[in-house]
């Protein structure tokens, strides 16, 4: 398998907000108009409707300088994705090509993998069934999943005008990014590629003109321990016991109290500072 | 004509990166084909437009299927956008698959509150029966000895949004007919 | 544009002042980052922290409405540090001409003024001649009285201190512009200048144009690759809708509209009073003849002057602001919009929606019911019952609905295909106005008389079908050989005799020598392979002659090499004997060193310089600073607060704000994510999410001063009207000190209306009915207003 990822430049992008609309136009996205928020930013954060949302930040640098910067989000695709460790349906997988999509059919709109995202991107939202039946399902960008099998890259990728989303292998992703890096550097000291380690690395990864702090990402994101036991000891072992659906509703209660964030469980999903959360 | 090829679309915007990227993924027309099923742009018919936002020019791609309008995307082969667009360029589908946009020609009759449908016929001979009555009561053909064959009496604005060849078609009806105020939002 | 997109890539140093490409062109700034990647610099010049200004390098902020002192101090900086490219000022400028003896300025007045009428007599902004009719020269530039040493006496009064007082822009800031963007006045970098409505839309919108073009002559960035003056333009066609003259006063391909004058009496008279001895205007006869063949068909001849009698001449301004004063005095009784909104993207709102009110009858044309629609409806404040005109919503095709072409802000002339038919019951306004054609000639055709003869002239042949035939329009535009019956090759071959047609000059050349049947249509052009520089020109087709970039002359040096070898344009072959290169050569491809014009790159003028000292503005032969029509501020440079050529409208509606009542600027502008007035944007879901809220932006002091939170509402207020709108709070605004002076600054977009999905106050019922001297574009840009909470 070779993996792809998403390269994203924030120090180029002009926030023209291109990559929005591709996203919806592409996926036939349901429109979440928001109240006013007194910026220019459109929507607080990603969610099941909207895939991908530009975060608009201003701020005032150390050397007292001023920057207005643009941040595309969408679903990191972590390469130890968390969704998909407790998915109790196995319906998050990890393509080929290292995207992590979700299967609409199987998914039972049980919400661990919206508690348990460690960039809270993945959230439930409307899904018409086969039977014609509006139900809540988890959704998040699944990197035009469809379109990249096809050798195309993702719609927010094609029509950004700068090239400030890339897409190709990891690896040439990686090379890129040291190479603007290099050129960031020049106009902003504290630029990082962040591509955390916590999460084994993400296939949508950023060049960030300032520390992830100044975009309200979590500096060390990990997959929540709690992740790691359900997947990988307790789903197997409750499986072979009880069959799928029914241990799923069994152990809910115990993972809904594992995986429950309103308790504060920072080292579980990263370092957000609770005052910049809406 | 215009000749777009599906390879073409698959040669996407100019970054090195991207452009290895697709050297990477290789295509196989035959597997693209047989996997169609899975993409929204399968079998369309494919047009490509110019923007009608700003005044860059970017090329855009419209993609029709079963008399809808079912995406829009940058047109790859366009030497200013290459592929992208920005959000009112990704936006244009929307224009065709409103339902805001109105049915019918309307109507208001003078001091009404509502409009009335009506039939493009109706409109057609209303209206050039308003033009020749305002213009023939207000014609000047000559002044100060000298002709000036012209009305102040009716007034044309617009056109920038249109194509030349509407514009050509509006300034020659206007002036045919004698205008003399004809503006649009080049003036402001 | 005098060049292109594409071409801006090559530019070391990128000034954008009065426009915001990152929020206004959003793919122009792949360009601005190709040039930064190769080391450009970019320059954002605003009154308010832009998306552009973001991506900058260099950040200026700097008070609405002083362009021309912060031009004026890098003129000035330029020439006092050398800076300027010198060999290019003496050869390609008109520096060395000596002016008129005769030609004065003092206290903010030039030589000429007549107070009464607020109207100059230019006679003087002229040169010394000799006996044949030479303009004297000094190529030394040390004769005191060379357009040279005139300029620098008159920018004397622009230094550092002085202009950044006036602009409010902090002196470091000034001064790292000045040598970033100075630094290209040498043969090794080019600079280009970006501009766009912050630039125009004030009282002296064509002399801030004029100073940057005049910056652009003394860095010799005029002509360049990477270089030149670039107007990026609004609209998708807006070039062309110009360049096609729907205004009042040009014919299409800019020649000047006929007015009810002794100038323009006869065809004779026009001829001789606008037709220059030299240059290529000396052309002008052949392009009248020739347009006045394509509107009124056969029925011009030489014997009848062309029919030049029947063409309408005009007695007063006509423009938009006075269209609206006439239409509310009473004289306009019939209205027809074309995709147009004034009740939104008008100024004095109030005053242009009460001049609705009286019309008879109006017929609207549009994609959307737009505020211009419904201007008699009780959501836009009206009373319907009082109302009595007839109106007419005629449902538009959308862009893709119908073909045609359109020219962007590089002259480039794009097809547009049909892609599927016009949603429900819509037609193309090319359908409309040929079935109105059609219609109206039914209705004249038993008439004879006086007033029917001229419409009955006019030639309409576009076809038995009930759409027009777009290719004939496209053959009639580029003009025939009338012996032949072939479109004609290009407007070199245009004559004044009858026996050619071109319905616009400067396209002729688009649809070449194509028999009757023959396709040729360059517009239509999609080969997308690099013919040089960036510059495809086998893509789409650009006017003139597919010139990409123009006064390309100006790219090589005395020697007809290029300035630059990574810079190249055209260049002289000696072999050859002619020039060649990337680009169609904007000279005489065969004019040598040894022919007279050798030097002489601005072909449209007589002298062929690029004019640094001018006769054609209205205003003065320099750019002179003048304050807004409303400023919170005296003017420093003299005493002379606003620009003397300007119109001033008096009666109904038309209050001057004060700064003891509304001491803050307001500006307007627009969003990446709406357009222009907003039927296509507050109308798209997906615009009218991304941006759904009518704001005002103001600074964190301002909020401060007047008690305004984070989102509340608040209402803005101006001598015209006051509206409501959300408080969006920013660092990207921040207070300027104008002499000493604490200045508030505020904006806001002005793309709401009442209808659409997203909806909004309607900001232009704040801005007032003044125009530029020059051009009559509105002054919306700086306008003096006052913002308080609003209650509940």
């Amino acid at each position: 398998m070779t993996a792809y990822a998403k390269f994203v430049d924030v120090t180029i992008c002009t926030g023209c907000r291109g990559c929005m609309v591709a996203c919806k136009n592409w996926n036939d996205l349901p429109i979440d108009t928001q109240a006013y928020n007194g910026t220019y930013q459109s929507h607080d954060k990603c969610d099941g409707k909207t895939w991908n949302v530009l975060q608009m930040k201003e701020f005032e640098t150390a050397s007292g300088g001023f920057e207005w910067l643009f941040r595309h989000q969408a679903c990191f695709h972590c390469t130890d994705a968390a969704c998909e460790k407790v998915c109790p349906e196995n319906a998050i997988t990890t393509t080929d090509m290292g995207n992590v999509v979700i299967d609409q059919e199987k998914c039972v709109g049980c919400s661990y993998c919206v508690y348990n995202c460690p960039f809270e991107i993945v959230a439930l939202a409307d899904y018409v069934n086969e039977d014609g039946k509006i139900v809540q399902r988890a959704q998040k960008c699944d990197m035009c999943d469809s379109r990249i099998h096809e050798g195309l890259v993702p719609a927010c990728s094609q029509t950004c005008p700068l090239d400030a989303i890339v897409f190709g292998t990891k690896e040439e992703m990686r090379k890129l990014a040291e190479e603007r890096l290099a050129i960031a550097k020049e106009k902003f000291p504290n630029a990082m590629i962040y591509d955390p380690p916590g999460v084994d690395g993400t296939n949508m990864f950023y060049l960030l003109p300032e520390g992830p702090e100044a975009f309200d990402l979590p500096v060390n994101p990990k997959v929540p321990t709690s992740a790691v036991i359900w997947k990988d000891y307790a789903q197997p072992l409750g499986k072979m016991a009880l069959g799928g659906t029914v241990m799923a509703v069994a152990t809910a209660f115990i993972t809904n109290k594992l995986f429950n964030k309103g308790h504060g469980h920072d080292e579980e999903g990263g370092d957000i500072d609770e005052s910049t959360k809406e | 004509m215009f000749e777009v090829s599906r390879r073409q679309f698959l040669k996407l915007s100019g970054a090195t990166a991207a452009t290895l990227a697709i050297v990477e993924l290789g295509f196989d027309p035959h597997k693209a084909k047989a996997a169609a099923k899975e993409l929204k742009t399968a079998r369309t018919d494919v047009t490509p437009t110019i923007c009608p936002y700003c005044s860059v020019g970017c090329g855009i791609l419209i993609h029709v299927k079963d008399n809808d309008v079912v995406y829009s995307e940058g047109d790859p082969d366009h030497p200013i956008n290459q592929g992208s667009l920005c959000s009112k360029g990704s936006s244009v589908r929307d224009l065709y698959t409103t339902d805001r946009r109105p049915k019918k020609p309307m109507y208001r009759a003078p001091g009404s509150d509502r409009w009335e449908e009506k039939e493009w016929d109706w409109m057609l001979d209303r209206i050039a029966e308003k033009v020749k009555e305002t213009r023939d009561s207000t014609f000047v053909v000559n002044e100060d000895g000298i002709p000036v064959n012209r009305t102040e009496a009716i007034a044309s604005m617009g056109g920038a949004a249109l194509e030349n060849e509407e514009c050509y078609m509006i300034q020659k009806l206007m002036r045919g007919l004698g205008l003399t105020f004809i503006e649009h939002q080049a003036r402001i | 544009m005098t060049n292109h997109w594409i071409d801006i890539q090559y530019s070391d140093a990128m000034l954008v002042i009065g426009g915001n490409p990152a929020e206004n062109h959003p793919v122009s700034m792949k360009y601005v980052q190709k040039a930064r990647d190769r080391g450009g610099k970019l320059i954002s010049v605003d009154p308010r922290f832009t998306r552009t200004s973001s991506k900058a390098d260099i950040y200026a902020p700097m008070r609405s409405g002083t362009d021309i002192p912060f031009i004026s101090g890098l003129i000035k900086y330029a020439i006092d540090n050398e800076l300027y490219h010198k060999e290019y000022v003496v050869n390609y400028t008109n520096a060395s001409f000596i002016v008129h003896d005769d030609y004065k300025f003092k206290d903010g007045i030039f030589s000429g003024y007549n107070e009464d009428t607020r109207n100059y007599d230019r006679s003087t902004w002229t040169f010394k001649r000799d006996e044949d009719g030479n303009i004297l020269k000094d190529e030394t530039l040390k004769d005191p009285r060379c357009v040279w040493n005139v300029m620098k006496e008159h920018y004397e009064r622009y230094d550092v201190d002085t202009v950044c007082a006036v602009t409010g822009t902090p002196k470091e800031d000034f001064i790292k512009v000045a040598d970033a963007f100075c630094s290209t006045g040498t043969p090794e970098k080019v600079g280009t200048i970006m501009y766009a409505m912050g630039t125009t839309q004030h009282t002296v919108g064509s002399q801030n144009v004029r100073a940057y073009g005049m910056l652009q002559l003394l860095l010799g960035n005029v002509g360049r690759a990477g270089g030149g003056v670039n107007a990026m333009r609004g609209e998708a066609n807006v070039q062309g809708s110009t360049d096609m003259a729907l205004l009042f006063h040009i014919m299409p391909g800019y020649n000047p509209a006929p007015t009810q004058s002794e100038r323009h009496k006869s065809l004779a008279a026009y001829n001789e009073n606008e037709t220059p001895a030299s240059g290529y205007w000396s052309n002008r006869p052949k392009f009248m003849a020739s347009f006045f063949k394509a509107h009124f068909g056969d029925n011009a001849t030489p014997e009848n002057d062309f029919l030049y009698d029947y063409f309408p001449k005009s007695r007063r301004n006509n423009s938009h602001i006075a269209l609206f004063e006439a239409m509310y005095d009473g004289d306009i009784k019939g209205f027809i919009t074309w995709g147009q909104n004034p009740i939104v993207g008008g100024p004095n709102v109030r005053k242009e929606k009460a001049a609705m009110e009286k019309l008879d009858w109006f017929v609207c044309m549009d994609l959307f019911e737009t505020e211009t629609a419904t201007f008699w409806t009780k959501e836009s404040g009206a009373d319907p019952s009082k109302i009595n005109t007839e109106v007419f919503f005629l449902p538009a095709a959308g862009p893709y609905e119908k073909e045609g072409s359109v020219s962007n802000s590089g002259r480039w002339m794009q097809y547009r295909w049909k892609a599927i038919e016009p949603k429900n019951d819509s037609r193309s306004d090319a359908w409309f106005v040929h079935n109105l054609a059609r219609r109206l000639k039914a209705l004249y055709a038993s008439e004879n008389g006086p007033i029917a003869a001229p419409f009955k002239a006019l030639d309409w042949s576009f076809g038995d079908g009930d759409y027009p035939d777009v290719d004939l329009v496209c053959r009639e535009i580029n003009g025939y050989d009338l012996t032949t019956g072939k479109t004609i090759l290009n407007f070199t071959q245009l004559k004044d005799d009858g026996t050619t047609s071109s319905g616009n000059w400067i396209y002729s050349g688009f649809y070449p020598d194509a028999a009757p049947g023959e396709e040729k249509n360059r517009s239509k052009n999609r080969d997308n392979v690099d013919t040089g520089m960036n510059n495809y020109l086998n893509w789409s087709y650009a006017w003139p002659l597919n010139r990409r970039i123009l006064y390309n002359r100006a790219s090589a040096d005395l020697e007809g090499k290029p300035w630059n070898s990574n810079n190249e344009v055209i260049w002289w072959d000696n072999a050859a004997g002619s020039w060649v290169g990337h680009d169609v050569p904007d000279f005489g491809a065969a004019t040598g060193p040894t022919d007279p014009g050798w030097k002489n790159p601005f072909i449209m003028r007589p002298d062929g310089k690029g004019e640094l000292f001018t006769n054609g503005m209205t205003d003065g032969p320099f750019p002179e600073h003048y304050e807004p029509y409303e400023s919170p501020v005296p003017n420093a440079f003299s005493s002379v607060q606003l620009n003397p050529a300007a119109r001033i409208w008096t009666g109904d509606y038309n209050d001057k704000g004060d700064a003891k009542d509304f001491p803050i600027i307001g500006t307007t502008y627009r969003l990446s994510e709406h357009w222009q007035t907003g039927p296509m944007t507050r109308n798209n879901k997906w615009l009218a999410e991304l941006m759904p809220y009518m704001f005002v932006e103001l600074s964190e002091e301002l909020a401060a001063e007047k008690g305004i939170k984070e989102k509340d509402k608040v209402i803005v207020s101006s001598a015209r009207g006051e509206i409501e709108a959300y408080a969006m709070i920013t660092k990207r605004f921040r207070p300027y000190e104008i002499q000493g002076q604490k200045v508030h600054h505020l904006g806001m977009p002005w793309h709401y209306g009442y209808q659409g999905i997203a909806k909004g106050s309607i900001a232009n019922y704040l801005t007032p009915h003044i125009g530029d001297a020059n051009t009559m574009i509105p002054e919306y840009k700086a306008f003096l207003c006052n913002v308080r909470r609003a209650e509940g």
